[in-house]
């Protein structure tokens, strides 16, 4: 294998030379003088119009290689002279007859004039070096580039503008229903700053907190990613919307054990696969909320029909029917544990943890042209936020539903359980193997012999004793069975 | 309404690193095509890692450093 690598190595060093190389070789570099081998057979005239192309090639050609190739092509230029007598025109014309060059006389003149002095074939190039063509792809770069900066400047303020206005129309709000509103993590003690926490140039937080029944409040505006240009054009294939996420994270005595979600039917169908509590709680497929009066674009998912009687009270169909367009989803959950964890079999031994949560996902209205003043019409969701939050603490499922919803849990974790059974089998027979061996160990390393034959003893009597066991227990099998 | 325990926030991301890899992808891809460009003098390979890391930078969170994002334009 060491071999193999090597071999590869080494071929594909020198590939990449002569593919560098072959660059070189593309500028006209030493056509010349391989033309001139080559072709020096053949008594073409054409040979000398080649030559007479690949010069003007180079002289036209771009970049850095371009200072190489000049140098390299005057130097065989210098080679030529210098081989050849100081006579011009000997060193083209001696493979060709002197026929050949009536009707090209004015060409051998040029070569002349120009083997005559070098230096003007210098200057030739220098002169059309200096010419904005030759710089070309440079320019649609920095072009590029300066474009992208432009954009990202522009976004990243359009961004900015639109945070802080949805922050100064919901300020009022959350400052009346909390006391602490906006706090970065930073400080010891919990001090409202009272400004949103940059995550991101498209991604804003703000966490509120000191409210009577929930724990906290985390809001994540999530804008779409104007300042990343790449981002832009994407967006013009497929349009998206800026979002808000609400997520309230409840006490543990507040709120009863339920799941329950309404949104869009296409938002659900996406929650339910990824989300961990929803997939294994909620087995239906979303229902249409028509039976409630909800319009038909929204959908509920929910673990009971109590559930949803209760959850769908007067106002809270008033909100969701005028807010429609602007709910994505809305997820109340006692079991929340984040979305499904992707993990290998045998590595999952313990079930997640869980916190009593309600999540809210709004779309912001105008998909993507969003202008500030747009943010106004996001707070009435915000006072649905908090009276959810009110409702759902107020909420209680009578002693049935209570009974449905343990059985659920109880079912939920059995098949965890099961799944991860052979696993726990396994890692408890691991560690019965492990304090074998490390008992054996122990007498390996007494030194005393007396010490060992004893301590052999006593692990001899411990098998027997549990073999004992065994067909103890076996026997009342046995017995039961009959 | 407003009143009792305040709490200290979390200001905790569980895992901002697996929503959204664009910037780490961006900075491995324009130090592949610079390393390229360097290695096989390609200058199309050099403007394309000064294109990744720029778009690397537009996409990165602020908590990572500047300092790092500086090293990553060079």
């Amino acid at each position: 294998m060491k071999n193999l690598y090597i071999f590869i190595v080494v071929l594909f060093i020198p590939w990449s030379f002569s593919l560098a190389k072959y660059d070189e070789f593309e500028d006209g570099d030493d056509i010349m003088e391989y033309d001139d081998n080559d072709f020096a057979e053949f008594e073409d005239v054409s040979e000398d119009t080649v030559t007479e192309s690949p010069q003007r090639i180079i002289t036209t050609e771009d970049d850095e290689e371009e200072a190489t190739v000049e140098l390299e092509g005057q130097d065989e230029n210098q080679e030529d002279f210098d081989d050849a007598d100081t006579q011009e025109g000997d060193t083209e014309s001696e493979p060709y007859d002197d026929e050949e060059f009536e009707g090209y006389e004015e060409k051998p003149d040029a070569s002349h004039s120009k083997n005559k002095d070098p230096i003007t074939i210098v200057n030739v190039p220098a002169h059309l070096q200096n010419s904005w063509e030759s710089y070309y792809m440079e320019i649609l770069m920095v072009t590029g580039l300066l474009a992208y900066i432009m954009n990202y400047i522009i976004g990243k303020n359009k961004n900015n503008r639109l945070a802080h206005a949805w922050f100064n129309t919901h300020r009022e709000l959350l400052e009346s229903n909390f006391a602490l509103v906006g706090d970065d993590g930073t400080n010891k003690e919990a001090t409202s700053t009272g400004k949103l926490n940059q995550e991101n140039e498209h991604i804003y937080n703000l966490w509120c907190s000191g409210r009577v029944c929930c724990e906290g409040m985390l809001i994540q505006l999530k804008f779409l990613k104007r300042q990343d240009l790449l981002n832009v054009l994407a967006r013009m294939m497929r349009p998206a919307s800026d979002q808000v996420q609400i997520k309230v994270t409840m006490n543990d005595e507040d709120m009863d054990t339920y799941v329950f979600a309404v949104g869009t039917r296409k938002a659900l169908v996406r929650l339910q696969k990824e989300m961990q509590d929803l997939s294994e709680f909620c087995s239906d497929k979303p229902k249409s909320g028509a039976k409630y009066g909800l319009p038909d674009s929204l959908a509920i998912l929910s673990e009971m029909g109590e559930v949803t009687e209760g959850m769908m009270d007067a106002k809270m169909i008033h909100f969701l029917t005028h807010y429609a367009d602007k709910i994505d989803s809305v997820q109340f959950s006692d079991q929340f544990s984040g979305p499904k964890l992707m993990q290998e079999e045998g590595q999952l031994t313990k079930l997640p943890e869980t916190k009593k949560t309600l999540l809210f996902t709004f779309n912001v209205p105008g998909s993507g042209n969003t202008s500030p003043k747009d943010m106004e019409s996001l707070l009435p969701l915000m006072s649905m936020v908090i009276y959810s939050i009110d409702k759902a603490k107020k909420f209680r499922l009578n002693r049935e539903g209570k009974q449905k919803a343990d059985k659920n849990r109880a079912r939920v974790e059995e098949n965890f359980l099961k799944l991860t059974h052979v696993q726990r089998q396994e890692a408890a027979q691991s560690r019965r193997e492990e304090k074998k061996r490390a008992e054996k160990e122990r007498i390996m390393n007494e030194e005393d012999p007396e010490k060992q034959r004893r301590l052999e003893e006593a692990a001899l009597r411990r098998e027997q004793k549990k073999l004992e066991k065994k067909q103890m227990k076996m026997k009342q099998i046995k017995v039961k069975a009959m | 309404r407003r009143p009792p325990a305040r709490y200290k926030p979390p200001a905790t991301e569980t895992n901002p690193a697996l929503e959204d890899p664009t910037p780490d992808y961006m900075n491995l891809l324009g130090m592949v095509f610079s390393m390229c460009g360097l290695m096989l003098k390609l200058k199309w390979c050099a403007w394309i890692a000064v294109y990744c890391s720029f778009i690397s930078f537009a996409n990165s969170r602020s908590s990572e450093d500047t300092k790092q994002m500086m090293s990553s334009f060079m």
